[in-house]
């Protein structure tokens, strides 16, 4: 296979509502989604979640890395049959890169690996299933409260156990935990699971302060606890804490992985395909979390398209164990999804393993389009802008 | 409860009457094609409405079954002294404002809605629940049409030049039908009730349900540039 054209559509998709977390306010999808056709007209999707404050990029970096960086390296190139090759092969074939001021650039990564992967397998009839085959017939997801007022912030978790979810994660460090994690409770009841994500919020000082009093709320995990950064501070919270500790964006690269289970700082991670850099490095990051017997979250980018759904949902289906999911939110956020069939979940968060070719969703580029302030084509010469 | 769901669907409306597109509708600053894609969203979402309306129909509780059987006949034409169905009001509309000739894309489009709408996973565990939330959609439009229809038939009469006959359906939805909507707003007490709802959860539904403004989704977001050149041409 050799891809003979690109396009990059950096996105700005509304959300039904925004979403607020102690580091961020969210109002859109800005992920950048890049569709690859090869020499035979076979077209593949992939896509990448730029956040500043987790990789370090923005959806300006991803459309330059993968327009000037990323795809002078494989446009034109005979390049590896994901299916009978691996996804190794197809890893090792993006070539690594520095980008000042960003941790890793794991977003453009995300969308190119998942674009070749998808257009590979397309060009063979075959289902991402054939090279991360389903260990489950379905993915059960939980539902993300955001930090509006606490009132929404109950009413919301209420309506989330109303259609079925079996666990909530709730955002916190914004100053009213107590009170936001009482009324959470109240609100779903004890046979909810409840785990809280503070994005970074505290200090350690602070973590270790605001977490006991939380514990007798049966707080399954408490993520991202503390800003990327010191692992001997996690270790010690993590000694401390009565609530689980759980990492995310402490864990962008395999790795800071190495280094989170070297020092055994962590009870649990949360790996999300765009952070991490794509499907092989996911699972890699996963496979050494069995190992350190640490607990696995497959996490979503919030306001991700039906194209990293889809691709999350292989993965949350073919990883052995995997204690939480997150994702597939798709009309339950966005405005308009990308995909011809929705992917977003059902009642009781359940969505089947999609079988379809490819990532198994068919995207539709008109909403592309009308959705992308930013297109970039690219052609094996480089890019038209 | 019904003070609570009138305060939201009032809230909607305001916010529809207020958006830019519908005040550029009104004050005439609207384009031609922004007129004309608005027309075509519109009969967009209510040309299906009687396969809506009778799903809620066979879902009624008893005390709102007569009336939602009436409504039902008067969709299509038979217990309205018209004698006309709301579609064929829609294929007026269309014909005036001389969209006729992709009518049927847009009755193409319409059942793709509906199909999508049927394929996709139930986010509610039984039907009583969906039932409820489609029909807390299908009482908000008859709410915000009794209140808007006039502005929006007066709108096109004076910038779009429409004439009566293709403005009917307008005429059947505006204020004269605003007992109509009240009655909307009761029929939803009514199948709460009947079928058992917590407080609490109905109103998580009719939260959930109104959580987007789906008038400004429906009227001014669906037709894609692609098809608005189609009708153009």
């Amino acid at each position: 296979m050799k891809l003979a054209s690109a396009t990059i559509y950096a996105l700005q998709i509304p959300f039904v509502e925004s979403f607020r977390h102690s580091a961020h306010l969210r109002q859109a999808c800005d992920s950048v989604v890049l569709r690859v056709v090869d020499e035979n007209g076979v077209v593949g999707f992939g896509e990448g979640a730029p956040r500043p404050y987790v990789t370090g990029e923005t959806p300006e970096v991803v459309v330059d890395h993968l327009a000037h960086n990323l795809w002078p390296k494989v446009a034109g190139v005979e390049l590896p049959d994901p299916q009978a090759d691996g996804l190794s092969t197809l890893d090792a074939f993006i070539p690594d890169m520095v980008l000042a001021g960003v941790v890793s650039p794991n977003a453009a990564r995300c969308a190119l690996e998942l674009a070749m992967l998808d257009c590979g397998l397309r060009a063979r009839g075959a289902s991402v299933a054939a090279v991360v085959p389903p260990r489950r017939a379905s993915v059960t997801y939980g539902g993300i409260v955001t930090a509006g007022s606490i009132d929404a912030a109950a009413r919301r978790a209420a309506q989330m156990k109303l259609v079925g979810l079996s666990d909530i994660k709730l955002k916190v460090g914004i100053g009213d935990d107590m009170e936001r994690v009482a009324a959470v409770r109240q609100a779903i009841g004890p046979e909810v699971s409840l785990r809280l994500d503070a994005n970074g919020a505290w200090d350690l000082a602070e973590a270790l302060q605001v977490l006991p009093p939380l514990a007798p709320f049966d707080v399954a995990a408490v993520e991202q606890p503390l800003p990327r950064g010191a692992v001997g501070d996690l270790r010690i919270l993590r000694e401390a804490s009565p609530i689980p500790v759980m990492v995310d964006e402490s864990l962008v690269t395999v790795d800071d992985a190495e280094r989170l289970f070297a020092e055994e700082a962590v009870d649990m991670v949360n790996i999300r395909l765009s952070k991490c850099g794509g499907f092989q490095r996911s699972m890699e990051i996963a496979r050494m979390a069995a190992d350190a017997q640490v607990g696995v979250q497959i996490g979503c980018q919030v306001g991700e398209t039906a194209v990293l759904s889809a691709a999350g949902r292989h993965l949350a289906a073919g990883l052995p164990d995997v204690v939480f999911v997150e994702g597939s939110f798709g009309t339950l956020l966005l405005v308009e999804d990308v995909s011809v069939e929705s992917v977003r979940f059902g009642h009781g968060g359940r969505a089947p393993v999609l079988s379809g070719p490819g990532l198994g969703v068919e995207v539709v580029e008109d909403t592309l389009r009308r959705y992308a302030p930013r297109v970039v084509e690219l052609s094996a010469g480089g890019p038209q802008l | 409860m019904t003070i609570s769901v009138e305060a939201a669907f009032a809230e909607h409306v305001d916010q529809l009457t207020a958006s830019p597109p519908f005040r550029g509708l009104e004050s005439g600053e609207a384009s031609r094609e922004e007129f004309d894609s608005f027309i075509a969203n519109l009969i967009r979402a209510h040309v299906n409405s009687p396969r809506v309306v009778a799903f809620l129909y066979a879902l009624a509780p008893p005390a709102a079954c007569h009336d939602m059987l009436h409504n039902l006949l008067e969709e299509i034409g038979i217990d309205d002294e018209s004698g006309v169905s709301h579609p064929a009001m829609l294929h007026d509309l269309a014909a005036g404002a001389r969209l006729a000739p992709v009518m049927g894309e847009l009755e193409r489009l319409a059942a793709k809605d509906l199909r999508s709408m049927v394929s996709e996973p139930l986010l509610y565990g039984t039907l009583k629940e969906v039932g409820l939330a489609a029909l807390c959609e299908v009482v908000a439009f008859e709410f915000m049409l009794s209140r808007v229809a006039s502005r929006i038939e007066r709108a096109l009469a004076t910038h779009r030049g429409l004439g009566a006959e293709s403005l009917r359906w307008f005429h059947h939805h505006s204020e004269v039908d605003i007992a109509h909507a009240q009655q909307g707003l009761q029929h939803i007490e009514d199948y709460v009730l009947y079928y058992g709802f917590s407080e609490q959860d109905a109103q998580n539904i009719i939260e959930l349900t109104l959580r987007e403004n789906v008038f400004i989704k429906r009227y001014f977001s669906q037709v894609s540039p692609t098809t608005a050149s189609t009708m153009q041409g």
